[in-house]
């Protein structure tokens, strides 16, 4: 029987006995065992867990190595969410028919892509095993970049990122397009539950995967994974540039359930200014030459519109 | 629990209904598919069985044919039952999973109703998307007739299952010509078909907790080769289990099915060598030949299109003189499949056959009886003078001034 | 502390014809069923030499955290945000590093809320307890900090 594991503080997590081994191939800070180990730790069930190609699937399953120690699977770069959502198919079909080896044990299926494979190759799949109504979760982890492949720019890079594919340059200042809204595009999709996480702030992460566990339906999650390689900055400072993120609402952290009633999970003491985030990254270094400086006003404004649009689609309930 | 259906002892069904009624009887756990003519009939059929409570597994209608084999991957390393169905532009989209399918040793049957490739978009039959998933590695079985499409199906389950197979199979049979035409069926009955392709027996299961494992990893220099090879030996080796399992469908039905089905080659001096409805045509004229003009005319099928029946091939084609292998695909600059693949068993075997290679049927292009009398007659004369009487690769059907290439 | 007398490094296994490979490419995490892993220690498992458990990225290391127990406060930072699953807690205590597994991300140290920190970085070779006997002092806050 499925229930809610009671973390009542980060020492009560502590308890947790990992089931994402290390040793892996994940670059020293990187953010996204951080979010996976945080996923797994939240729950006592059962895990079957999926992957997309890209770093998480990359890194931890290399013949002849697993770093999983719940049934895991990757079969290509679009496909994790039709993958999960199949095994949970075939699980509704053998318990029914009465050949699950283990039928009482409680399990929950879960998929990961990195923004590459969610927002652009993997959206169709994704998009499709939300709208079938299928009970899994799926967890973007958004570095805002194709950094499994050295740093090519996605549908999830921001405005002015510097990508290999988008460099910037002597006559580009890297990405000309808006970084895509995929939450609020699942959201549409009338998923009971979307939201957007940050692995510095655990709580509310553990709280809202501990939310889209015990969901029944499919769920959407975007969890920042701040990305040492690709955003350049010091390993050490993953959780700080995340702590950036959320305090500057360039990654405002937030839920919205059955695609109308948004809540707003962060509100920062200090809302510091989105340059001291992105100066702090080496990806958006270019942006500080004088010749740039209405791209950073102009990201000032995006984010101040967006924290302005969430508050009033929170007092809406739409 | 599913119900069970009366079936006539002779029913009246197509080939994409046939095959819909194989996967109702194999009590399949999930059916995970997307519409494409002309396969639709089969995920139609099924659907419908569903809506009417003969069917206890899942259904899921994805949103795309990539989408279809993928949840079919993952339902199967769930350790059940899975199967699905398709055809050319959408057997395309999924071609990168067919290859992940097989590399992953995972049983899925995928019904190939086949069509032409697009460009130009075609919905009519031809063999393009058959050729297409050759080096897929998976085990290929081709169905001549609606009887054969059924038979087939439950055969696939039986095959692919086995633990010491664990390949997926593919069940091709003619677009329209077999899968739209109604045709007798002698089918068995539920229990019959059931007892035959038996419970799912799961291995590396998803769902066993207390046995995590981890399916897709990456393997690189040092370790793809050796995986390729060993996936490589357990297609070869099926062979064994697909004759155990021919054998035991005989015993049940009276049927018997070879993996290289040969028609009056006893004597034959010359032969064709076809896939699909082709074949029944093509054993038509033999016979009429043989009485009318003393031609001594014979059929071969690989039934088996994948492992290839290399040492079969050779074996009955041995004494032949003239061969002319007939490949229903837009041959892409070269030889067409069966020409190639026939042509390296008969030359491994120190054959002198003179052989042909007949690309026909395009799109849906009908082949008469006539034009196969051409080409027997014309197989005949090379083989009584010793000599090809044009160059290896013609066109059959074709209007326009006459193509030919490679001498 | 836990670190293996001979590590298995990444790239030193013993590579095996086809015959020895899994089928299907599939990697099992133990040798033994478990009941559910969730609920079994690392020390308790079975693991299966597929696991990652069972290696070592030590080599990647050209610094490494050292630990002192007496000043932490077992806040458990380090551990939730550590990427490699190298800091062992059990019970809600701290009680070392992996360092068969630790790359030497610096996380840790840059989480620990502690002043002086109770994880500080060091070059690989240095010796762990001329570290500890050597550990800095609390930070006083400038009168600039005081100020803020």
């Amino acid at each position: 029987m499925s229930t809610i594991k009671k973390i009542r503080n980060l020492k009560d997590l502590s308890t947790s006995n990992d089931r994402f081994e290390g040793a892996h191939l994940l670059c020293p800070g990187c953010a996204h065992s951080i979010i996976v180990r945080e996923l797994m730790n939240c729950t006592d069930d059962n895990l079957v867990i999926s992957s997309n190609t890209g770093c998480l699937e990359v890194c931890t399953a290399v013949y002849p190595y697993t770093s999983w120690d719940t049934s895991w699977i990757h079969i290509g770069f679009e496909n994790a969410a039709t993958s999960i959502a199949s095994a949970e198919a075939m699980y509704k079909a053998r318990k029914r028919k009465g050949t699950l080896k283990d039928p009482d044990a409680p399990v929950k299926f879960v998929a990961f892509g990195g923004d590459g494979s969610t927002y652009d190759i993997g959206f169709q799949w994704l998009s499709g095993a939300v709208e079938r109504g299928h009970d899994f979760t799926y967890i973007c982890l958004d570095n805002e970049v194709y950094a499994n492949t050295g740093g090519q720019r996605s549908g999830s890079t921001p405005l002015g990122a510097s990508t290999t594919t988008a460099a910037a340059g002597r006559v580009s200042y890297g990405k000309k397009q808006m970084k895509k809204d995929l939450v609020g595009i699942m959201a549409a999709h009338g998923a009971p539950y979307v939201a957007q996480l940050a692995p510095n702030k655990w709580k509310d992460m553990i709280k809202k995967m501990q939310t889209a566990l015990a969901t029944e339906g499919p769920v959407f999650i975007n969890a920042i994974s701040a990305c040492t390689t690709e955003w350049k900055f010091n390993p050490k400072d993953t959780i700080s540039i995340t702590d950036l993120a959320t305090d500057s609402l360039v990654f405002p952290l937030y839920e919205i359930i059955n695609g109308t009633e948004l809540n707003i999970t962060y509100r920062p003491k200090n809302v510091i200014p989105v340059k001291d985030y992105l100066g702090a990254q080496g990806r958006f270094r270019h942006l500080f030459k004088p010749e740039n400086a209405h791209i950073l006003e102009q990201w000032q404004k995006n984010v101040d519109a967006q924290w302005e649009y969430l508050q009033r689609r929170e007092e809406a309930r739409v | 629990m599913a119900e069970k259906m009366e079936l006539d002892k002779v029913v009246v069904w197509d080939g994409n209904y046939a095959a819909a009624q194989a996967l109702r009887q194999a009590q399949v756990d999930v059916v995970s598919a997307y519409p494409i003519t002309p396969s639709t009939g089969v995920v139609e059929g099924y659907g419908k069985f569903l809506s009417d409570g003969y069917v206890d597994g899942e259904f899921i209608m994805v949103e795309s044919e990539h989408a279809a084999m993928s949840g079919c991957v993952g339902a199967a390393a769930a350790g059940g039952r899975v199967a699905t169905a398709t055809s050319s532009q959408g057997f395309a989209l999924m071609a990168e999973v067919l290859y992940q399918a097989s590399g992953m040793r995972l049983p899925i049957v995928l019904c190939v109703v086949n069509r032409a490739l697009a460009s130009p978009l075609n919905v009519r039959g031809d063999h393009s998307d058959m050729y297409l998933g050759r080096d897929s590695g998976w085990i290929q079985l081709d169905a001549f007739n609606a009887q054969e499409a059924y038979d087939l199906v439950l055969m696939a389950f039986k095959i692919g299952e086995k633990h010491n197979v664990r390949l997926p199979v593919m069940v091709h049979q003619d677009g329209f010509i077999t899968s739209h035409t109604a045709q007798n069926v002698h089918p068995l009955s539920d229990d019959e078909a059931y007892a035959f392709v038996g419970d799912y027996k799961p291995l590396d299961e998803l769902l066993d907790f207390s046995r995590p494992v981890t399916y897709g990893a990456q393997t690189e220099e040092d370790w793809h080769y050796e995986h390729k090879a060993k996936q490589h030996k357990a297609l070869i080796d099926s062979r064994v289990e697909i004759d155990a399992v021919f054998a035991e469908f005989e015993k049940i039905t009276g049927r018997k099915y070879k993996r290289v089905e040969s028609y009056m080659m006893d004597d034959a001096d010359v032969a064709i060598v076809a896939l699909g409805t082709t074949v029944e045509t093509a054993k038509m004229v033999a016979e009429e030949l043989r009485k009318e003009e003393g031609i001594k005319a014979g059929v071969v099928a690989p039934r088996v299109f994948r492992p290839f029946p290399f040492d079969a091939i050779k074996e009955t084609l041995a004494n032949v003189k003239a061969v002319g292998c007939m490949d229903r695909s837009a041959p892409g600059g070269a030889l067409g499949a069966l020409y190639n693949e026939v042509t390296s068993a008969l030359h491994s075997g120190g054959s002198t056959a003179l052989v042909t290679n007949y690309i026909y049927g395009l799109g849906g292009r009908d082949l008469t009886v006539d034009a196969i009398k051409d080409i027997y007659r014309e197989l005949d004369k090379n083989a009584k003078s010793g000599k090809r009487s044009g160059k290896i690769q013609q066109f059959v059907s074709l209007r326009g001034p006459k193509l030919e290439y490679f001498e | 502390m836990r670190q293996s007398e001979n590590p298995k490094f990444l790239g030193t296994e013993e590579l095996l014809g086809w015959d020895e490979v899994t089928q299907g490419v599939v990697l099992d995490s133990f040798v033994d069923e478990v009941d559910n892993v969730a609920f079994l220690k690392q020390e308790e498992r079975p693991y299966a030499e597929f696991n990652s458990f069972t290696a070592s990225v030590a080599d990647w290391r050209v610094v490494k955290p050292i630990y002192n127990r007496d000043i932490c406060i077992d806040c458990q930072n380090c551990w939730i945000f550590c990427p490699d699953t190298s800091i062992i807690s059990r019970d809600k205590k701290m009680i070392g590093i992996d360092f068969d597994h630790c790359k030497g991300c610096g996380v840790c140290v840059e989480v620990c809320p502690t002043n002086p920190k109770s994880l500080l970085m060091f070059e690989e070779r240095q010796d762990i307890d001329e570290a500890l006997s050597k550990w800095p002092e609390k930070k006083k806050k400038s009168k600039k900090e005081e100020e803020k």
